[in-house]
């Protein structure tokens, strides 16, 4: 599986450490209920087909990025910078 | 000022690095190796938001373009190459005498961009020769062909399990290598074996 780093261009998968599903996210920490971080810690879909997953380029640039990838096939259908997804979800909530 | 100057620390290769030929004896060597012993080794890591801010200071101070993509720029003695999103290495050449290199450039870059001295943290290669690009391709998983990296790019990827941040100064060519100097005598030994083929003549000592 080689991954397109959006800072370094393709690179071999050995150059990158998985770090989770992207798809959750925390919930606030002032308001949250137990059931609530059970399932932010613990609980995660498994699909067959596209999904969204944090890598980092840790033998590389070091950023960490949001992979679109398809679980099936190991294609991967686009990259961001995770600072940039993050950042652009900021901007979006209220 | 040569008061200024701080000694440098002990090279990682020491022991390692003796002038000399090693491998194939026979005809010129295929790669030549030496170690670059810059004068000062810093990082420059921008703050938020600042990164244009630090160009602007960096152009006025260095008298360069900071690099926003992997590529390495040159001017006044000063080396800086892209490391990742928003973080730079800076190398002063071996005669620079604005010593303390990384005090000098965190008092410049005050407040635009953090700066750590990794004087003590890194080892550099200098490598060329004609068989420069075959015996780095055994281990480097870019495409070093010219089509694809030429003067003054850079990368950062993995070789024999060891992270290197590699660069090109010179057309011929002629490429730099840092690793962390924990994992120096590893990489040199990767080099080493790899280079033997063709004739590895180490140079200054
Ligand atoms: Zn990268």
């Amino acid at each position: 599986m080689r991954i397109p780093c959006v800072y370094c261009g393709e690179r071999g998968h050995e150059e990158f450490a998985y770090l989770g599903d992207a798809t959750v996210q925390r919930p606030d920490a002032s308001s949250a209920t137990a059931a609530e971080w059970h399932d932010y810690g613990y609980v995660r879909d498994n699909p067959s087909g596209s999904h969204r997953e944090l890598w980092q380029h840790v033998s590389g640039c070091r950023a960490w990025l949001v992979v679109t990838r398809d679980t099936r096939t190991h294609a991967i259908l686009s990259v961001e910078a995770a600072r940039d997804v993050a950042l652009s979800r900021e901007k979006a909530a209220p | 000022m040569a008061d200024a100057m701080q000694p440098l620390p002990l090279s990682a290769l020491a022991g390692s690095i003796t002038p000399g030929r090693k491998g194939r004896r026979s005809g010129g060597p295929g790669v030549l190796v030496e170690e670059v012993r810059p004068s000062g080794i810093a990082t420059i890591i921008a703050r938020q938001g600042q990164t244009e801010a630090l160009a602007a200071k960096v152009r006025l101070d260095l008298g360069c373009d900071l690099p926003l993509k992997p590529r390495r720029v040159d001017s006044a003695g000063v080396a800086l190459i892209w490391a990742g999103p928003g973080r730079w290495l800076a190398l002063a050449a071996a005669d620079h005498v604005d010593a303390p290199f990384a005090a000098d450039l965190e008092t410049r870059l005050s407040g635009l961009a953090s700066v750590m001295d990794q004087g003590h943290a890194l080892s550099l290669l200098r490598l060329s020769g004609p068989r420069v690009r075959d015996a780095l391709a055994k281990g480097f998983p870019i495409d070093l062909h010219p089509r694809a990296f030429g003067p003054d790019d850079a990368a950062i990827t993995l070789v024999s399990h060891i992270t290197a941040h590699i660069w090109q100064t010179r057309a011929d060519p002629v490429y730099e290598v840092a690793v962390a100097r924990s994992l120096a005598a590893s990489f040199w030994h990767w080099l080493e074996a790899s280079a033997a083929e063709y004739g590895l003549q180490i140079e200054g000592g």
